[in-house]
Parts: C-alpha cells; sequence; structure tokens
C-alpha cells in the first residue's frame, strides 16, 4: 500500500473535520472503521488515501440504546455484536440474520454497521482494477462482459448491486440515518440514503466525502411485526448475495394470518437494496397464504431487466421472494 | 492488482488511447503519487500475557508485526486480503484477521497468537486434540483454525459440531481436511460421538506398527506454530523482493526504465527480462513430461524467466528487491514499461481457427517431445467398425475450467549465495528435482546448490520441479549480494503459478441395446496457457472394457494462464466427462448406472494387461452397501419436490507404479535410527510414513526413529512428492535400507562407543508383466433446491482399494480431503476471464469460492485393502486418487436429483437455474401442463 498518514480522532464531528481540512490541502481520506474491507483495497492500490482516519478511539459510537420511540444503534457497532443483540433478535429479527450472514466470524468482529452499509462494490471489474464508473472512468465493464452478478433492477449506466447485506434490512425496517459531517447533522431515511447510478455513478449513497453515517434508528416495532432475511450465496459462507430478501410483516394483531402493512427489498440485484413497492401493496390487508406468497413472488420480478448472463436471478428472486413471505406466514397449529 | 494497474498507466502515457480501445483493454485509473506517510510510533500491546513497547511503521498489518518484528510467525498469511483465516489471532479475546488491522491500531490491546496457547510442553486441550484426530495435514491453517477454536471453547465449552463449523468457518483449509477440524474441536469438547469416528486399525494390519493409527511424528510442530515454512526463514541482511507482473494477456515490451526504481532509496536489485536471460527450463517443456538435460536440448518454446513477448496477464515482467516489502513495493510503481499490445485468445478451441493469432511461431498445438504440432492420440481396435456394429450411437460435449491448485501456502522463495554455492529455501514437493533444475538453470554445478524445504503448506502439484520465482530470488540475490525472499501475494499465486487445465471434451460412444459397448471415441482440447508444463492430457477411456478406442488431445496454447499438474492431473476432469457420458448412456438405455458399471467397467488394463491385484467390483459392491445404494438411487428426475434427492457414483484406477528411490538409514551405539530420505511432507504425511515404514522393517518402536527430511545436503535422492509415489517408491527404499542394515547388524554386532552403521538402498523394482493400480469408487448423494440452484452433500462415501494402510489415520485425511476438494472442482471453482481485456476476474480465495467449514460434508472412508507383495508391505498410491472420481460422482448425483444432465463444470447456481427454466420452457413448449 501507499504510504500515509494515520489519524485518530475521538469524536465523530473531529473525524470529519480531520478528513475535511486534509481535503483542503487537496489530499485523499478513507475513514477506517473496521478496516477490513479498507486494507484489502489499498494494498491492491485501488484506494491510495494520503491520510488514513482510523475510528477506532472514538468513544460511544457503537452503543446500542432503545427506548419508547425505537432503537438506535451507534454506526460503529460491530456486526457481530449486532447480530448477539438480545434486543434486535427479539425486535428486528431481519437486521440479526443478515448481520450473521455477512462475512467470517473474524470480519464481523471487526465490521461496523457504518462500515457494511457504505462498503464499496464488490464488482470483479472495480475489485480488479479497471477504470470503471465506479472508480472515476467513463464505462461500466460489465454491460459487454461478465455480469452474472450484476443488477437487474435499477442499473445503468453502472450494473453494480450494493454488497451490504444489513442495508436492505435496515430500509425494509425503515430505518434513519443521522449523518455527521464538519458542519454539523443530518438526518435521511434510510430509502433516500441509497443513490441509483443513474444520479452519480461513482458513489452508492448521499456521504459527502467528509461526512460518516453516526448512527441508524429503527422505529418500534408493531404489535405483531415478524421479519427475516434469507440470502442465496454460491458457497455456504463468506460472499455477498447473489439474491437476499428482507422482508417485514406487521401481522394483524387480531388474526396473525392476515398481512396489516409489509415492506419487502431485495439485496443483490440492484445497485441499491431494492424495495418493492408493489409487492408491499398486493400483500396489504390480505391473508398469507401459499397462493399470495406466490403471487409476491411474481410481482417481484416485474420490471427486471437481465443483462446477458444475469437471466437466472429472475426466477431466482421469484423463488426466494415466494418463499420468504410464506416463511412468515404462521404455522398452522 | 497494483502492478498491472500501475503499468497500465505506464502504457498510457506512452501509447495512443486508440489502441486500448481496439483491443477493449480497461483503462488505468489516475492516481497521483505523493511522497510522505509517518514515522514510525510507538505503541504498547500485550502480546501472549506480556507488555510489549514497539515502534511501528504506518503500513505495517499486524500480522507482520508479528511476523517479521515479533518472531512470532506460527501466525501465517495466506491470503493477507481477509479471505482465508490463516492470520487469525485474538484480538481482546475474539478472533480477527491479523492481515486486515494495521500495527498502529494496536495501541492498548491485547494480542493471542498460537505461541501462547502451550504452557512449556504442556499443550492446550485443543492442540492435543488436532495431534490426536490428524487435523493438521499441511499445517499452514492450523494456527488459525486453532485460535477460532480456542475462542469457541471460551464462550462455549461444549460446542456442536455445528457450531464448530460455525467458529471456525472464517478459517480455509485447502487440505480440506474440514471433517477433523470439527471432530478434534467437537472431542475437546467432551463430545464422546467424535471418539466413534476415530480410525480404526486396518483389517489388514497384522503387522507391528503398519497399519495402526498413529499421530504425525511432527504434529506438535504444526500445532504449536514452531513449524518452519518458507516464508517463516529469515537471514541476516536479507532484502525483500516483489515482481511487476503484464496487464496484457499478450504484449510485446517494448521498453521498461528503472531508472526512478533505482533511485529510490532502499532498492538493493531490479531485474528485467533485459538484464536477465535465465531459462526456466521446467516452466516450458517439449512435450510436457519429465524435464531434463535431453528434453532441455529439444525445447524450442523457451520460456525464460522473464519473458519477451509476455503471454499471459499476470506474466512477470520485472522484480525488485528492496530492504522492505514495502519499499519493494512503492519501486514496482515507478517502474516504466511500454508495451505495444497483441492479439489474444484464451479459449482451447478458438485457438485452433485458422484465424486465431499464432502464440508461438509454430502455431498453438504445443510440440511434442519430437516437436512435432501432433495431439496426442491412442487406438485400439477400429471405432468405425465399432460404429456399425453399435444398437445406438450417442454424442455430447463436456467442458471444465481451469481451477488452482490453491494450496495455503502462497509460493515463496529465499535464496542465498556463499560466494558461488546458492542455497534455496522454497515450498518444493521435490529437493532433488528442484535442486537440479536450478542447476542447469543457472548453469552451475550441482554440488553448488542446495534446496532445503522443512515444512511446506500443501503442493497439490503445483509445487513440484523448479519454479520462476526459485530463479527470480536466485538472480536478484546474486546482483544485490545479500539474501533475498520473494513471497507472492494470494493473486499472484493465482495467475502467476499454474492450476488445472481447462478442457473440451467430444465424446461419440457405440452401444448395444444390452449395453456392451461397441465403441468409444474421444477428441479433447486442454488449454494450456502459453507454455506446456506438463502433457495436457485427458484420462478416462482406459476404465472401460471396448474393443474400439479412439482418444485423441490436442494441448492447446492460449494466452491464459499457464497449466499444469494439480492432483491427478489428467484424471478428475477426464472422469467427470467420460463418466458422465457412460452415466448418460446407460440412462439412454434405462439402466441402472451401478449395472452399467459393473458390466463394462476394467478387469484387465486396457483390455490385455493383469493388475497385480484387482479389487474394483469389491469397491463397488462395498460403497453400494454402505451408501445404500439401491435404497437412494431413483430413476432420473424422479423426485419431484422442491428439494430433489438424487444419488449417483463414480469409480477410479489410479497408477501405482513401483520405481526408483533411495533411502540411508544410520544406527549409533545408543540405538538411535536416523533414516535420512528426500522427502519434504506437503501435508500428506511423508515423513511420518516413512517413520512407520523403517519402525516396522526395523521391527523398533517408532519412538527410536529419527527421520531426516527436506535438505539436499543431507538426504538422498528422492522422486519427491508427485504423482502419489512417495510411500510406494521412496517408502520401498526405506524397506530395503532397513533390510541392509539388519544384515550388516547381524554380520558385525550393534555398534559400541562411537561406532555407526549405516545402510543405504537404491532399489529400482517393477511388477513384470502386470500393471499395478490403485481402485476406488465414490458414492453420494446431493439434495438438490431446484428454484434457487443450491446443491448440498447430504451422503458421501468413498471407497478405496490403496493397498495397505500404512496409518489409517493419515490415509483418512488424504481420501476426505481430496472427496471435499473434488465437491469444490464439482460446484464452485473456476478462474473467469473478463473476455475482451483477457484479464482474471476471480483469483483469490474469494474470487474461487473455495470451499469453507460449511460446505464439506461429513465423508465416510472404507478401505479395501489389499497386498500384492510389491511395495512397502503392499502399499499402493493414495494421495491424488481421492480427488479423481469426485466431480463425476457429484454431477452424476445432480443429474439423479434433477434428470437435467449439467455437462459444464463447475455446476454453479446460475446453471442448475438456467438448465431447469430451459428444461421448463421446452416443456411448455410441447403443451405439456406445468405444476
Amino acid at each position: 500500500m501507499k504510504a500515509f498518514t494515520n489519524a485518530s480522532p475521538t469524536d465523530l464531528r473531529q473525524a470529519a473535520r480531520l478528513a475535511g481540512q486534509a481535503r483542503s490541502r487537496e489530499q485523499s481520506v478513507a475513514f477506517a472503521a473496521g478496516g477490513s474491507d479498507l486494507l484489502g483495497m489499498m494494498k491492491d492500490r485501488l484506494v491510495t488515501p494520503d491520510t488514513v482516519v482510523s475510528l477506532r478511539a472514538v468513544k460511544g459510537a457503537d452503543t446500542i440504546v432503545s427506548d419508547a420511540h425505537g432503537t438506535t444503534i451507534g454506526g460503529l457497532a460491530t456486526i457481530d455484536a449486532i447480530g448477539r443483540h438480545a434486543g434486535i433478535r427479539r425486535d428486528y429479527a431481519v437486521l440479526a440474520e443478515a448481520a450473521e450472514t455477512i462475512a467470517t466470524p473474524q470480519i464481523r468482529n471487526v465490521a461496523t454497521l457504518a462500515g457494511n452499509v457504505c462498503q464499496r462494490p464488490w464488482c470483479w471489474y472495480y475489485r480488479n482494477g479497471f477504470n470503471c464508473l465506479k472508480a472515476g472512468g467513463s464505462v461500466c465493464y460489465s454491460v459487454a462482459g461478465e455480469n452474472q452478478f450484476h443488477a437487474i433492477f435499477g442499473g445503468g449506466p453502472s450494473y453494480i448491486v450494493h454488497p451490504s447485506d444489513a442495508a436492505p434490512a435496515l430500509v425494509a425496517l425503515d430505518a434513519t440515518f443521522r449523518i455527521v459531517g464538519p458542519a454539523g447533522e443530518r438526518t435521511v431515511p434510510a430509502a433516500d440514503f441509497f443513490t441509483l447510478p443513474s444520479r452519480n455513478p461513482s458513489r452508492e449513497n448521499v456521504l459527502a466525502d467528509d461526512e460518516l453515517l453516526a448512527a441508524v434508528t429503527l422505529p418500534r416495532p408493531a404489535a405483531g411485526a415478524r421479519s427475516t432475511y434469507q440470502k442465496v450465496m454460491d458457497r455456504e459462507a463468506w460472499t455477498h448475495a447473489i439474491v437476499s430478501a428482507a422482508i417485514v410483516i406487521d401481522a394483524d394483531a387480531a388474526d396473525p394470518t392476515v398481512c396489516r402493512d409489509a415492506r419487502v427489498v431485495l439485496g443483490g440485484v440492484a445497485p441499491i437494496p431494492w424495495r418493492l413497492p408493489d409487492v408491499e401493496r398486493l400483500l396489504r390487508g390480505q391473508r398469507l397464504t401459499p397462493e399470495l406468497a406466490a403471487a409476491a413472488g411474481e410481482a417481484a420480478i416485474a420490471g427486471a431487466r437481465p443483462l446477458a448472463k444475469n437471466g437466472y436471478k429472475v426466477p431466482m428472486a421469484r423463488a426466494l421472494v415466494a418463499r420468504t413471505v410464506e416463511g412468515l406466514a404462521p404455522r398452522r397449529v | 492488482m497494483p502492478r498491472r494497474r500501475i503499468s497500465r498507466r505506464t502504457f498510457l502515457e506512452h501509447t495512443s488511447t486508440a489502441l486500448v480501445v481496439a483491443t477493449a483493454a480497461p483503462e488505468i485509473r489516475a492516481q497521483g503519487r505523493k511522497p510522505g506517510g509517518d514515522a514510525r510510533r510507538a505503541i504498547a500491546l500485550t502480546v501472549n500475557g506480556t507488555p510489549q513497547r514497539v515502534e511501528v511503521d504506518g503500513r505495517w498489518t499486524l500480522a507482520e508485526l508479528l511476523r517479521d518484528h515479533l518472531n512470532l510467525t506460527g501466525t501465517k498469511i495466506g491470503c493477507d486480503r481477509g479471505e482465508c483465516g490463516a492470520c487469525t489471532v485474538l484480538l481482546d479475546g475474539k478472533p480477527v484477521y491479523a492481515c486486515s488491522q494495521l500495527a498502529a491500531w494496536m495501541d492498548g490491546r491485547s494480542v493471542e497468537t498460537v505461541e501462547g496457547l502451550a504452557r512449556g510442553t504442556d499443550l492446550h486441550p485443543l492442540q492435543r486434540a488436532f495431534v490426536e484426530r490428524d487435523a493438521p495435514q499441511c499445517g499452514f491453517c492450523t494456527s488459525g483454525q486453532l485460535m477460532s477454536a480456542v475462542a469457541l471453547l471460551r464462550a462455549n465449552p461444549h460446542p456442536t459440531r455445528e457450531e464448530a463449523r460455525a467458529a471456525m468457518t472464517g478459517n480455509l483449509c485447502r487440505c480440506s481436511n474440514y471433517n477433523h477440524y470439527v471432530d478434534a474441536v467437537a472431542a475437546a469438547g467432551g463430545d464422546r460421538s467424535a471418539e466413534r469416528l476415530a480410525p480404526r486399525t486396518t483389517a489388514a494390519a497384522a503387522l507391528q506398527t503398519v497399519g495402526h493409527p498413529t499421530p504425525r511424528i511432527d504434529a506438535v510442530e504444526r500445532t504449536t506454530g514452531k513449524a518452519t515454512y518458507t516464508g517463516d526463514v529469515k537471514l541476516p541482511g536479507m532484502l525483500y523482493a516483489r515482481v511487476l507482473r503484464s496487464p496484457h494477456p499478450h504484449a510485446r515490451i517494448k521498453s521498461i526504465d528503472v531508472s526512478k526504481a533505482r533511485a529510490l532509496p532502499g532498492v538493493r536489485a531490479i531485474a528485467t527480462h533485459e538484464t536477465c536471460q535465465v531459462v526456466w527450463g521446467a516452466g516450458s517443456i517439449a512435450g510436457g513430461q519429465q524435464y531434463n538435460d535431453d528434453v532441455k536440448k529439444i525445447t524450442k518454446q523457451r520460456r525464460y524467466a522473464f519473458n519477451n513477448p509476455v503471454r499471459f496477464a499476470g506474466e512477470p515482467v520485472a522484480a525488485v528487491a528492496a530492504v522492505d516489502r514495502h519499499v519493494a513495493e512503492d519501486a514496482l510503481q515507478l517502474l516504466a514499461v511500454e508495451y505495444e499490445t497483441l492479439p489474444f485468445v484464451l479459449d482451447q478451441e478458438e485457438a485452433l481457427q485458422p484465424d486465431a493469432v499464432k502464440i508461438w511461431p509454430d502455431g498453438n498445438v504445443s510440440l511434442n517431445n519430437r516437436n512435432e504440432p501432433l495431439p496426442l492420440a491412442q487406438r485400439r481396435g477400429d471405432i468405425e467398425a465399432g460404429f456399425r456394429a453399435a444398437d445406438q450411437v450417442f454424442e455430447e460435449r463436456f467442458t471444465t475450467t481451469f481451477v488452482h491448485n490453491a494450496q495455503m501456502e502462497p509460493r515463496a522463495a529465499v535464496a542465498a549465495w556463499d560466494g558461488d554455492k546458492l542455497t534455496v529455501y522454497t515450498p518444493t514437493g521435490g529437493i532433488a528435482n528442484c535442486r537440479t533444475d536450478m542447476a542447469r538453470d543457472l548453469g552451475i554445478p550441482l554440488e553448488n546448490v542446495r534446496v532445503v524445504c522443512q515444512y511446506m503448506g500443501g503442493n497439490f502439484g503445483n509445487k513440484n520441479q523448479n519454479q520462476d520465482a526459485d530463479l527470480i530470488a536466485a538472480v536478484l540475490a546474486r546482483d544485490a549480494g545479500a539474501p533475498v525472499k520473494l513471497e507472492l501475494s494470494r493473486k499472484e499465486d493465482f495467475v502467476g503459478v499454474h492450476g488445472r487445465w481447462p478442457t473440451t471434451q467430444y465424446y461419440k460412444i457405440g452401444v448395444k441395446n444390452d449395453g456392451t459397448l461397441t465403441s468409444i471415441q474421444l477428441r479433447g482440447y486442454s488449454g494450456m496457457g502459453p507454455y506446456r508444463k506438463n502433457s495436457g492430457a485427458i484420462a478416462g477411456a482406459e476404465l472401460y472394457r471396448c474393443p474400439n478406442v479412439e482418444t485423441v488431445v490436442y494441448p492447446v496454447y492460449t494466452n491464459k494462464t499457464v497449466s499444469g499438474n494439480f492432483r491427478g492431473p489428467e484424471y478428475p476432469q477426464g472422469f467427470f466427462g467420460m463418466q458422465s457420458m457412460m452415466d448418460d448412456v446407460a440412462a439412454k438405455l434405462q439402466m441402472n448406472p451401478v449395472d452399467f458399471v459393473l458390466k463394462n467397467m476394467t478387469r484387465k488394463f486396457r483390455d490385455e494387461t493383469e493388475y497385480t491385484t484387482y479389487t474394483l467390483e469389491e469397491c463397488i459392491r462395498r460403497g453400494m452397501d454402505a451408501f445404500d445404494w439401491t435404497k437412494r438411487w431413483h430413476p432420473p428426475g424422479a423426485d419431484s419436490g422442491r428439494f430433489k434427492r438424487g444419488a449417483g457414483l463414480a469409480f477410479m484406477a489410479f497408477r501405482s507404479a513401483l520405481g526408483r528411490s533411495n533411502a540411508v538409514i544410520r544406527l549409533d551405539s545408543a540405538g538411535r535410527y536416523a533414516v535420512h530420505v528426500g522427502v519434504t511432507d506437503v501435508g500428506g504425511g511423508a515423513k511420518t510414513t516413512m517413520g512407520l515404514i523403517a519402525a516396522e522393517a526395523l521391527g523398533v518402536p517408532l519412538s527410536k526413529i529419527a527421520v531426516v527430511w527436506g535438505d539436499t545436503d543431507r538426504c538422498p535422492y528422492s522422486v519427491g512428492e508427485s504423482g502419489s509415489r512417495t510411500t510406494i517408491m521412496t517408502g520401498y527404499a526405506v524397506v530395503e535400507a532397513a533390510r541392509d542394515l539388519r544384515r550388516q547388524i547381524a554380520e558385525k554386532g550393534r555398534p559400541a562407543g562411537g561406532e555407526v552403521l549405516i545402510a543405504s538402498a537404491s532399489p529400482n523394482p517393477a511388477a513384470t508383466g502386470k500393471v499395478r493400480n490403485a481402485f476406488g469408487a465414490h458414492f453420494v448423494e446431493v439434495e438438490v433446491d431446484a428454484e434457487l440452484g443450491r446443491v448440498r452433500v447430504t451422503k458421501y462415501v468413498a471407497v478405496h482399494d490403496s493397498g495397505r494402510i500404512i496409518n489409517p489415520l493419515t490415509a483418512e485425511s488424504q481420501i476426505k480431503g481430496g472427496v471435499t476438494m473434488g465437491i469444490g472442482m464439482a460446484l464452485h471453482e473456476d478462474l473467469l476471464y473478463d473476455r475482451r481485456s483477457g484479464v482474471p476476474l476471480t483469483a483469490g480465495y474469494y474470487g474461487a469460492r473455495i470451499a469453507t467449514h460449511r460446505d464439506a460434508p461429513e465423508v465416510e472412508v472404507i478401505f479395501v485393502e489389499s497386498d500384492d507383495g510389491l511395495g512397502p508391505f503392499g502399499a499402493k498410491s493414495m494421495g491424488e486418487s481421492s480427488k479423481v472420481p469426485a466431480p463425476a460422482a457429484v454431477s452424476n448425483a445432480v443429474f439423479n436429483a434433477l434428470g437435467v444432465r449439467m455437462k459444464d463444470l463447475p455446476i454453479t447456481r446460475d446453471r442448475i437455474v438456467g438448465a431447469l427454466a430451459a428444461g421448463r420452457s421446452a416443456r411448455a413448449a410441447h403443451g405439456e401442463v406445468l405444476a
């Protein structure tokens, strides 16, 4: 890796300021939370920061706190801590289950929620150093190249898929993201945090270079809420999703077989977590039956636009949504 | 790869972008290089309970700090990218990848490494369990597995097997001894069921030592981090080297400007094709057979340590030695290379099209050892007559891809000159061959070369002979006047060494309606990359009884990375094609595949020559019983559920030839026997096997035997650990040397005082008039989730006749590992290329989807022991044969589950979902009602 300066701020505002100052000197900056992915990219010189702002010394940004409004998870909470947290497992199973599918125990022990949500794409062109749209170039090499793992929704001009497992879960949970910059804070809904390549092909989210994802707040779950994260991988561990489904169903308090409301988000199929409002509408107010689940699967793939080599993702997404909805229906006694 | 990018930038500076567009090569990412970075800073951390204060460089990783600066080399670097787990340590009690943490971040933290587990000679209970269950094979991943397991047992003292798998799933083992790692953790956690799984003394073991399960003689070193691998060797004044590799699959190097790199402080030597004209003989061999002086004279298509033109993306262009690895890497960024890109071809069939670019002037069919552009061909009978005699003729095409050996230890070499004498520390399965190659390539006398390999982290075929890394380290060390260590990154190892040759196989089979074969024809194409390292053959036809056989296989040059030997070089891909084809023929004749196999399988070698012992039928019948074949097999596609079960089998015969080797045994007056053998132990357990054979042959306990290995100055010639030959050949030399020693003792009495007795043997036995083969049969059940394309192996029975089993404990590891590797080849592994740029996209453990703990099924091993009176106590070959039938068996089981034949490896989810979608639409077109 290229030689760089290490900085160790003790709070996030300071981290953002350090980044802003370095940038004003025309230096490149990278934030390091868990650091696993960043170090690999630095070794491959995919990124060559002059300054690495380590967040290891930052205090208080890794807590998980619940109150009457919901649960707030610090951006620096580790994936392992989120996956094991009793309250999250109880109230937000979709997030705990997503956390458990991420990488390996060693990575989950250091990787943070913010780092996972903000990780750069794992497209093999980007990761092999091609000067693609994500690297600031002008071409998406997957379009006419090897696109087995690429987007079937929302693609163009870049066809990466968003690599985070936590992100679809957070969108499905209607989370609010708190962002810290040198000048202050702002909040955005999870769904507005991620940006399509048609808006900005070189980035995956709305963060400015000197902004950090400080925390996410999950609203209190509805009384009859059930949720799950199902991920299709091409080996049994340590890969990103080919297709994944994050589904939250608010069941009717009186009759848990009836879906009062639902949020359905796919991972691995689009440059952002891909919410399926048509499927949600289809489920709303309906009794959860195998027939409804199958219809949800069909609705999920409406509008899919596969590339030459990723057409298999379409029936796979259909099956995964149908199965996941079916799995969330209460078992008959 | 940084080297690729910077050279591409250089390329752009010197040529027009139009050229780039014309070849569809990716542009370089512009990147500014600014000097600077941190000075060293002091940190305080606790390592294995001891507080330490160390000055660290800003770029050091924790792994680097531990290994290079605190001399804790038990923590290994397998990928340096958080993909493999060999570097796992505990950070404040939790497992982390030490390669993915900066040392500077460790201030105030507590780190535990493998070196901290034992108390003196008192091993940690997990270390004891690892030793007893033969968890480490090559041992390179062992420290990491241990640290993950230690953390698990602290939190959960009695884990289930599934919990053990989950805890270690971030730790890859390419020897694939996953079953035994899980057994060991379960046993250490008090799981009594683990005892049930322990290998037993084998049936034929009427012997004293041989045949009893015995932990490796070096298992403690492998579980305590004390085993010294090449990367652990550190010499005074040693420099670190890095290699710049071509970003282009085919290009002429117009110029290399090294001036800026040479001016970088700390750079000591630079080598390029202009300054180094060393021929790497074993890197390109006419005919692809054993390299020697005669072949050297013949070989036209020479490969140098640095070539111009470069013929594959990843080929070495230059190398730099510097005072530390970071300076060497910085120097690579300063090398300015101007390339003229050339047309390239990736596919082995396309390379034979008339308009394909000629990679060599002689064309793209690799030359044989008479320099003729001819295919490998074998003919028996008259295939056309056979097709005329057939009731039915079937034709099909199968393909297999490049899969990499992916041994856990990346290639490394340490070269040191003392005057005109060279010592090379290198991971090699054959110290003797490596030494001969180095002397020949460097033009120095054999006696001036010493090759040392004390421990090595796996081989699987790509650490035989010498490698260009050995030559590059030697050249740089000579130029710099200092020892040089060259370590390849994981990606370099994937693209810069070699893997299994990809194949395209066309079969045409004539058969009678009763299943009698009348004709077998194979036309095959093997992609060798641009250099011929090994044969490129496609095996399989010899497995069947048939009067008319013709196989014609073209070894073809392409601009992909080089192909060579990988565990059963020509077998797993050939058996996949041939036994898939035959399974398909059986299905079309509506025969049970076992009946078809029993009717048609080999009984004599090529229907002519007797085998020394023949157990194939017994292997199949034992396997059918243990697997419960009649219950698990059903007509293809008969399982209509969402999760479809299917059963498949494949069988194998594998060479177990006798041959020349050497051994020396020295007995001193204290009664100690030193057995000198030229083996290195790639992970199969050769050292222990030699010790057991010596103990048996001498009639003394194993504890009296000291095995001396892995150093050409101390060991006689051995063929090396390739071709599954060590036990048979060197083991037999040990038997003969022991016989000589016993004769000497009988004549002269035992040595007294300062006396020693030295016995030696150089036998070269042969099985006259008969063919010596190992046999085996694999039975596998899969469950296919047809909608999501997932294949799960739910039962696996591997039956093997490897003659007498010397050590049932390590033998089981060998079989289970080969099976798991074969499953990975069947379902996951592939080095995928971008067709427009000719650049590989999936190099590395993440990209190639190497199997994890969670991908490895429990494998049941059955040994059918035979003793043909040959070899050491009747032992036959084993190491490679366990992988050989696995891809075919898995593929046949998938066919049985789906009723759809998967003709291309790997059988990934996209192919299963795609095949079923195609099947559905075909049925719909026929007007069938969809369920």
